[in-house]
């Protein structure tokens, strides 16, 4: 210590500590102090996003704001929003889809959250199982509630509570390619409506035409993968996992392994794509059948040009066909639109959210001219009417709709579908025997649930 | 002047490793909105029995060190190619090393392609040899999907090793060339008796570098397979991921972080003793 303390008084230590360089104490006092003032104010106060002359600056965090395809069309709808509401403006923030939900727990964590997400399938459920959303029945009135779909509010509810409203419906169904039908001999207005029938349907696809893809199915490991065969799981009476745990190794479980394996050997199936890679394969007639959200009208056209009567003269939807439980599903992965409970504009927050789903304007221009999607209201007038009127659309609303089903999302959902895409694949890929696996899956899903 | 060093270094490094390994004891998901309870040893018991822990091991054994092995014996026989090339030939030392500087998103994006089942040129070309009657399904395959991503890890590596290696061989005294000539010592047994032993101590650091980057490597495998099918690609450094960012489940996944970081810890030791040798 002594040595430290001679040390620090050579005058050389001096001259440092007092370096012509330096700003003198009280410039360095009023920089802190400047720098604590800013720390203060980022850190926000009581009317955070409200300006000095009351306008209001709602942030969103969206991925239609980072995709090519919808970025216009959303930009376009929000200016027409801050138009008509010259107190609110929107503050947009791009967030990829598969980032979204990971970004908004993490920023509820941060105490961060922004004041309005866009979220779907099973990230909504995970933002919700953090207590971050805010219960939407105390800003949106019972009018706006009762105007969408009784389903999509069943499927934005959470523990009792409406914490996400439906912004689009984007429900997946069984697209079939009639031209491809009728030259493989079979008839192109009676699409399958069985497994049995899907599975004569497919071998004579295969031997008509060796090289396209007979049936387009995701089944990438990810939650959206597992959206997208819950469908098929649950009507051949499987659901590997649910409120009471897993349930994997079940007979109806190993039927539906034995079928996907039936499916891969015969290659009726192409494992590894996205569904999205599979689009433009379809607009070359190089998929017959193709399990899809009604997006894929609007992908195909975009990609071979067709008009929509041409569409509808090569493709038609219907549901899914059903397996030994005789029920056909289909689960609804459209978009939903969340507040916050940070927020401090929540009724703000809630005129953009009536805007984006209910209003004439945003749903032509954006949810169905951008987002080329259903939109949740249940009594559409106008122009919206007029828009719905097309066979795709009513086979959607009519038939596919009904068949709605939600899987267990949530927590349970983040921790279980991993084990069972893993397991499908191992399925798809390797010719693993189906009992095995479902075995296999069991047990990593009791140890991830756990 | 050490203590804002040490500040600077506890914030950005010891904070991290000390809450992951506090997490590491905890059971902690943000989604059930409760605060970490803690577990003890728990994650750790867990992980033992947890059969995906050890499939990721060994996948991430498989992919660093395969990686680092044939990156490592391509990279020297390239070396040794071209050490002699001069004039305007020494451009192709320079093109050699163009997959080094490519981005590894790239390099991931052109295997993908390369390799695709229907469209890549590695089917098609093993088709028209009459190697294979039926296309391969490289990325979707149990069995292949690994060797795969290992190709493409080599493509993108060897570049470094051939620099390396280079640098080595213009290291080695032309005393010694001459001497080993003069022995009529040529070609392979010049390359193998005199060169080569010249090399050693360059390949084990380089080894040791790229053997910790590979360990670290989640980039190419994520863009290529995202760990699949199945669980066939994934290593220690995907699945962490996935546990911690998909699943949320941060206090396995710390756990799993901690036997990564100590794994880690060895190798780095093993490349400071080496470095204090070589000097």
């Amino acid at each position: 210590m002594q040595r430290y303390s001679d040390r620090e008084n050579t005058s050389t230590n001096r001259a440092r500590r007092h370096h012509p360089l330096s700003p003198p104490l009280g410039l360095r006092a009023l920089a802190g102090a400047g720098a604590l003032a800013l720390l203060m104010a980022a850190c926000g106060g009581d009317d955070a996003g409200t300006s000095e002359d009351g306008t209001v600056t709602l942030t969103f965090a969206n991925w239609a704001d980072t995709e090519d395809a919808t970025r216009p069309g959303l930009q376009e709808t929000l200016e027409q929003f801050e138009e008509e509401h010259p107190d609110i403006k929107i503050e947009s923030e791009g967030i990829g889809f598969s980032d979204i939900g990971q970004q908004m727990v993490q920023r509820v964590q941060a105490g961060n959250p922004p004041d309005v997400a866009q979220l779907a399938g099973n990230d909504t459920f995970a933002v919700a199982s953090t207590e971050a959303l805010a219960p939407l029945g105390e800003h949106l009135d019972e009018e706006t509630i009762s105007a969408v779909n009784p389903a999509d509010v069943e499927g934005g509810t959470y523990e009792g509570e409406l914490v996400a409203f439906p912004w689009i419906d984007s429900p997946q169904g069984f697209w079939y390619n009639k031209g491809l039908m009728a030259d493989a001999g079979l008839d192109p207005e009676q699409p399958p409506e069985t497994i049995d029938e899907l599975m004569d349907a497919l071998a004579a696809i295969k031997e008509e035409f060796p090289g396209i893809t007979p049936l387009g199915l995701d089944v990438t490991n990810r939650p959206f993968g597992l959206g997208a065969n819950w469908a098929w799981m649950k009507t051949f009476g499987a659901e590997p996992f649910g409120e009471s745990g897993a349930n994997a190794n079940s007979p109806e479980m190993v039927e539906y392994l034995s079928w996907m394996s039936e499916l891969a050997s015969n290659d009726y199936i192409e494992p590894g794509r996205k569904i999205g890679e599979f689009r433009p394969q379809a607009a070359q007639d190089e998929v017959a059948f193709i399990w899809d959200q009604d997006v894929f009208q609007g992908v195909v056209q975009d990609t071979n040009g067709m008009s929509d009567e041409e569409f509808f003269e090569a493709w038609g939807v219907t549901t899914l066909p059903t397996g030994p439980s005789g029920e056909p599903y289909s689960v609804n992965q459209g978009h939903q639109l969340v507040i916050f409970n940070n927020s401090e504009n929540k009724e703000a927050a809630a005129e953009l959210i009536e805007y984006l789903s209910t209003s004439e304007d945003a749903i032509v221009d954006y949810t169905m001219d951008t987002a080329l999607a259903l939109p949740p209201v249940t009594e559409p007038e106008g122009e919206v009417a007029e828009l719905m009127d097309t066979p795709v659309r009513q086979s959607f609303i009519e038939d596919i709709n009904p068949t709605f089903t939600v899987p267990p999302y949530g927590q349970t959902f983040s921790a279980g579908y991993g084990p069972v895409m893993a397991g499908l694949q191992q399925i798809v890929t390797s010719g693993a025997d189906p009992a095995d696996v479902a075995e296999d899956i069991q047990s990593k899903l009791e140890s991830a649930l756990d | 002047m050490i203590l804002p060093a040490l500040i600077a270094i506890g914030v950005v490094i010891g904070y991290p490793i000390v809450r992951a390994i506090q997490l590491s004891t905890t059971e902690f998901n943000p989604l059930a909105g409760a605060d970490p309870t803690p577990v003890g040893t728990a994650n750790f018991e867990q992980l033992v029995d947890d059969p995906i822990f050890w499939e990721a091991l060994r996948n991430t054994a498989i992919y660093t060190f395969g990686s680092v092995a044939i990156a490592a014996i391509i990279g020297a026989m390239v070396a040794l190619l071209v050490e002699n090339l001069s004039g305007r030939a020494r451009v192709v030392k320079t093109l050699l090393l163009t997959p080094w500087a490519v981005p590894f998103v790239v390099v991931a994006f052109l295997f993908r392609y390369m390799f695709d089942a229907q469209s890549g040129v590695i089917n098609a070309l093993l088709m028209d040899l009459n190697i294979t009657d039926q296309p391969v399904d490289w990325l979707v395959s149990s069995t292949w999907a690994l060797p795969t991503v290992v190709a493409a890890n080599v493509w993108a590596q060897t570049p470094f090793f051939v620099l390396v290696f280079g640098a080595a061989l213009a290291a080695v005294p032309n005393e010694v060339i001459e001497s080993a000539r003069v022995d009529s010592t040529r070609g392979l047994a010049m390359a193998r008796h005199i060169k080569l032993p010249y090399m050693r101590n360059a390949a084990l650091i380089a080894s040791l570098l790229m053997v910790v980057a590979n360990f670290n490597d989640f980039g190419k495998i994520w863009a290529m397979t995202e760990g699949g099918p199945g669980y066939a690609t994934t290593t220690l450094v995907v699945w962490v991921y996935r546990l911690a960012f998909t699943s949320f489940e941060l206090g396995y996944a710390s756990a799993v972080g901690v036997i990564w970081l100590v794994l880690l810890l060895l190798f780095a030791i093993a490349y400071a003793r080496m470095l204090r040798r070589g000097s």
